[in-house]
């Protein structure tokens, strides 16, 4: 029995987590620097633990519960994802200073529930694990200090998310009454038979339907923009990052469930991808706030991971794994960036980044480099992801495809660009002070700019990874 | 193999010795531009380890039998294999610690004569660069990446040559610099891609090796070469793309001094160097660069004979050398044009050097107002310069004599004895050239009565004497060194001979031997060309007006660089902007930009009208989301 505990490890880790910041909650005065160190230490043991658990395999839960390398490698992302979230959170200014334990606590149930999502391998296990998560973010939303955008931003996540998770629950009774077993174990044997018949077909859509609404991928984006702009900018962040790989990690899971032989599954992922890319490219262009246009940037980049997902080869699913670590990697980099920028917490207009290289030589190259990354130049990881999603789809022989991919990597890159422009090449209207930047963040900004160098150079290690998660898929 | 690089010294060496430069421009860049002392440092001590690394290289594979390698998969294209990573073989061990030196030196001369300059950080950044690059490339074992850090020495020195880039003149010699060699390349490129398509891959062992021929056709082999050969002429300022580098002497003298003399321009001829073998399987191609190589450097040296800029004249003497040394690889000697670039790389980075002596005392580039000036006050650079003067004259027993024979006997060797005439006229006209300035500097018609000690004061930023006199001793000390290494390196032609290409000798058979007279010959045209100069320059009341100044047009013609730069300006005012970048633009213009000015509206536009859409209310989003489902779901069942 021992055994099976310890695959539940990273789990167990967090949930310690989260009854830790419970206890913080309970506690009379609030103290930000204490919950804040408590966190951060947590989430880096927290690394180490997912880090340590990766090489771990079995089965929990009666067979709903499947630790294998693709689960452990999501988990580890998922770990470093929220570490980095929790270092942003130095000056947690856009929540209030008592709400300081529960958004940890929050964080910490999002992440866990995130965690036993991408293990999860039986129908309803992975529903409860993704309300679980949602509930958790519905939470975080509102929780920011402020003058009701975010109770707006709320409301509309929360009605969006009920209604995908309505339909989603729908789908899953049209999977169960077709093949009659809710464990993907068995659906993987009967589904692809039967993948002809529409209520399989329109199931397995539905299905998606819950974890595109994580992803925002058109039609289920309408949250995004506002969620991205009412929310605090940390929960933002998380929401932006790690939310988003675990999504990249089911949907992957449901879309191998249709063992690759549905035409109507991969035309109707196309024309879904190819509506996110180009709505939310053409849409960010016109952006004034900056996580607005970070948030369209997501809509569009759920294509291009789509993309990569639709091939349904291993090369493929590698391929979107890769792109969503490097996803994971740039996005935190830019939140860093709006984070540090705009210390009070409040929004942050892209006008606001002018004179920025003066201001902070670092983080504007930082910005630049992640923002070129998300544009897809080389030799940033963003280039390397983009190239292995287009690369699998083009071994598929999807050319019209990945040639409309292109053009809307170009679209993109004329708004990324004004937010270099921002930073490099307009002048503030008043001279701003230098912005304070401490040694810890400069540490975190380097090793993330590092990172987005070095495994866009060399991408073979994590390619490796990749593809060894991704063969536990097919 | 990477997971044991630390135990592995040779490999340790290469990579800490290639790397090291990078790392120190980057930290220069990102951290410590404002402080020029520490980036000045920085960049120092990182070329010194590299110098370090590439002697210890040297001397630990001195008896190196097979090339080693060290690649690594850098990218992995359908069947096309990219490895990254080291190839040490003679050849480049060599090519490595001459680049080393040569850095170095003028890292450690530029401490002295950069010191204060405003730009002092980015200067080092940019030298830091620059030796990345080019020991980079040096060590390539692929020519993909021998072509890409190819084009970051390219860049580099773009950037060094422009280095004043205040300066109009400055920022078009480099831009000039960039365009003409990056002709060049693009020849370079295609070549390459022509025998990566019929060959299958890149690796300069392969392409060196004898299956070429099995797998290339004759005609591709020659069309290939030329190709490549493009590179070589662009970067090594061959004929007709040759009149870049003497306005490339805009930058810095020590960095005219580090590219185009040692290291950036005899990339040019390294690379002939390293795909020799490559080269050699097509005669007509060689025949044709023994061509090139001939007329660059009769060119070159009849442009020396008129100029009265000090830099100018080592300029084209650079170009007229590697002119030469292409004239000694095409002929066969392998051996002696890289004996001769060796040699050169010494003796010429001392003309510069000195010669920034000279410039930075008198602010003036005029030789024969240096000589008015009291230049040969100046006991350390004039000695050494006359000694390197007298390298390249070939006069025995300095290094240029030896490098030189090595190449006229190969010259010899061939059936034509056209090319063994030229290449001895070219060594008349460089000795008179030389010497030409020589004398100029050392017996001016009079010397007027300012010397450099009162000079001192008013004319180049940095004050007191004492100070001034610890400059001057940081730029002497390279001279003296870089004198020293051309007073011996002659007399190590045997070793380095054994070294490069084996005791087998084979086809190097014609050394000096049984060409006995032709030594005669050489040296006594030398001579008589120091002679002819000490006629007209150096013997009292001489009329310091050279032959070739009495006939003005022949004058003109030289100084106008036989008009190739005017021809460039007419063809480019005629013939590309003229008639295709008028048809160009008009169809930018209309065309192009009007369409993306279109599609650019209309994206926005698009944008615009989309984000109407999204700022709807929820019920409003709600209904589409279920809208889209709808039509999605229907699909299926139809």
């Amino acid at each position: 029995m021992m055994n099976v505990w310890t695959l539940f490890i990273p789990e167990l880790y967090c949930l310690l987590m989260a009854v830790v910041f419970f206890g913080l909650a309970m506690s009379a005065r609030p103290n930000p620097r204490r919950d804040y160190f408590a966190a951060l230490f947590m989430a880096g043991v927290g690394v180490v633990v997912a880090l340590a658990c990766v090489r771990l395999e079995g089965t929990l839960f009666f067979e709903a519960y499947r630790v294998d390398l693709f689960s452990q490698v999501f988990k580890v992302m998922l770990a470093m994802g929220f570490f980095l979230v929790v270092c942003l959170c130095t000056e947690l200014n856009g929540i209030e200073e008592r709400h300081h334990p529960e958004f940890y606590l929050f964080l910490t149930t999002c992440t866990l529930a995130m965690m036993m999502l991408v293990s999860s391998v039986e129908l309803l296990t992975i529903y409860v694990a993704l309300e679980l998560s949602s509930y958790s973010l519905y939470i975080l939303v509102p929780l920011r200090r402020g003058h009701g955008v975010d109770v707006e931003a709320g409301i509309k996540y929360l009605m969006v998310g009920a209604c995908a998770s309505a339909v989603m629950l729908f789908g899953l009774s049209y999977v169960f009454g077709v093949t009659h077993t809710t464990y993907l174990v068995e659906i993987i044997h009967v589904l692809p038979g039967v993948i002809g018949t529409p209520a399989a077909i329109v199931g397995l859509l539905l299905v998606l339907c819950g974890f595109f609404f994580k992803l925002a991928v058109f039609p289920f984006h309408f949250w995004a923009p506002d969620v991205y702009q009412g929310a605090a900018n940390q929960v933002t962040a998380y929401i932006a990052t790690a939310s988003k790989v675990a999504a990249v990690a089911i949907i992957m899971r449901v879309v191998a469930l249709s063992g690759g032989s549905s035409k109507y599954l991969v035309d109707m992922l196309v024309t879904l991808s190819i509506a996110s890319m180009t709505l939310g490219n053409l849409v960010a262009i016109v952006q004034k706030d900056m996580k607005r246009l970070l948030a369209y940037s997501s809509i569009s980049h759920a294509g291009y991971v789509l993309i990569g997902i639709l091939s349904m080869s291993a090369t493929g699913y590698a391929s979107a794994i890769f792109y969503a670590l490097a996803y994971l990697v740039m996005n935190l980099c830019c939140f860093l960036v709006v984070v540090k920028v705009s210390h009070d917490g409040s929004d942050l207009k892209i006008a606001q980044l002018a004179g920025l290289h003066r201001r902070a030589p670092l983080l504007a190259m930082a910005l630049m480099l992640a923002v070129f990354g998300l544009a897809g130049i080389p030799p940033t990881i963003g280039f390397t992801g983009k190239f292995l999603v287009f690369a699998a789809a083009m071994e598929k022989g999807y050319v019209a495809l990945v040639i409309i991919a292109m053009i809307n990597a170009t679209i993109s890159l004329y708004y990324y660009i004004l937010v270099v422009k921002a930073a490099y090449l307009m002048e503030p209207d008043e001279e701003l002070p230098r912005l304070p930047v401490s040694i810890p963040t400069k540490v975190l900004t380097v090793a993330l700019v590092t990172a987005m160098v070095v495994f866009g150079v060399a991408p073979s290690y994590l390619l490796e990874v990749a593809r060894a998660a991704a063969r536990m898929l097919m | 193999m990477t997971s044991s690089w630390f135990q592995d010294p040779t490999l340790l060496a290469a990579m800490l010795g290639a790397l090291l430069p990078f790392v120190s421009f980057a930290v220069i860049m990102v951290f410590t531009r404002p402080y020029p002392k520490l980036s000045a440092t920085i960049s120092v001590a990182a070329v010194s380890v590299s110098l370090i690394c590439a002697l210890s290289l040297l001397s630990r594979h001195w008896h190196l039998e097979q090339p080693i390698q060290y690649t690594a998969k850098w990218l992995v294209s359908g069947k096309l294999y990219l490895p990254f990573g080291f190839m040490l073989d003679q050849l480049s061990l060599l090519m490595l610690t001459i680049v080393a030196v040569i850095s170095f030196l003028v890292q450690v001369y530029s401490l002295g004569y950069m010191a204060g300059d405003p730009g002092f950080a980015r200067y080092y950044a940019f030298q830091s660069l620059f030796a990345w690059a080019m020991m980079t490339m040096t060590i390539a074992p692929n020519m993909l990446q021998f072509y890409v850090f190819w084009e970051l020495v390219g860049l580099a020195s773009y950037l060094l040559i422009g280095f004043y880039f205040e300066k109009f003149s400055a920022s078009e010699a480099g831009k000039k610099a960039f365009v003409m060699t990056r002709f060049g390349d693009i020849a370079f490129f295609l070549g390459l891609l022509l025998v990566l398509l019929h060959f299958g891959n890149l690796n300069i062992v392969d392409l060196n090796s004898v299956d070429v021929t099995a797998r290339m056709s004759p005609a591709l082999i020659t069309l290939s070469a030329i190709l490549i050969f493009g590179g070589v002429a662009g970067k090594s300022a061959q004929f007709p793309l040759l009149t870049w580098l003497p306005d490339a002497m805009e930058g810095p003298t020590p960095v005219s001094a580090l590219l185009h003399s040692a290291t950036m321009v005899a990339a040019g001829v390294y690379m002939f160097a390293r795909i020799f073998p490559f080269f050699s399987k097509s005669a007509t191609a060689m025949t044709l660069f023994l061509a090139i190589g001939t007329i660059t450097m009769l060119l070159a040296s009849t442009m020396a004979l008129v100029t009265r800029d000090i830099k100018q004249v080592w300029a084209y003497s650079t170009i007229s050398q590697l002119g030469f040394m292409v004239m000694g690889l095409a002929a066969g000697s392998y051996f002696a044009g890289i004996f001769h670039l060796t040699t050169h790389a010494g003796f010429k980075a001392l003309l510069f050097l000195c010669s920034g002596v000279f410039i930075h005392e008198y602010e003036t580039n005029d030789f024969f107002e240096i000589g008015k000036y009291g230049g040969r006050g100046l006991k350390v650079p004039i000695v050494c310069m006359t000694l390197a003067a007298a390298a390249l004259s070939g006069l025995p027993p300095l290094s240029g004599f030896f490098s030189k024979e090595a190449i006229m006997g190969g010259l010899a060797g061939l059936h034509n004895p056209i090319w063994l005439w030229a290449g001895l006229l070219g060594a008349f006209l460089t000795a008179y050239y030389s010497f030409r300035l020589i004398f100029a500097i050392l017996f001016p018609k009079k010397i007027e009565e300012v010397h450099h000690e009162e000079h001192g004061g008013h004319g180049h930023g940095h004050g007191e004497d004492h100070h001034h006199a610890g400059i001057y001793w940081v730029m002497a000390w390279p001279l003296i060194i870089l004198a020293t290494v051309t007073l011996v390196l002659g007399f190590f032609h045997t070793p380095l001979e054994n070294f490069l290409v084996g005791h087998h000798g084979g086809a190097e058979g014609h050394g000096g031997g049984h060409h006995a007279w032709l030594l005669y010959v050489a040296v006594g045209l030398a001579l008589s060309g120091v002679g002819l100069a000490w006629l007209e320059f150096g013997r009292k009341g001489a009329s310091q007006v050279g032959f070739v100044e009495r006939i003005e047009p022949v004058k003109t013609l030289f100084a106008e660089r036989w008009y190739i730069d005017h021809f460039y300006r007419l063809f480019l005012d005629y013939v590309i902007y003229g008639i295709f970048s008028n048809l160009f633009t008009r169809n930018d213009r209309r065309v192009i930009d009007g369409g993306i000015d279109g599609i650019c509206r209309a994206t926005v536009g698009g944008g615009r009208v989309l984000s109407f859409l999204q700022s709807g209310m929820l019920q409003y989003n709600l209904m589409v989301m279920f809208a889209v489902l709808a039509l999605v779901a229907l699909y299926f069942f139809f």
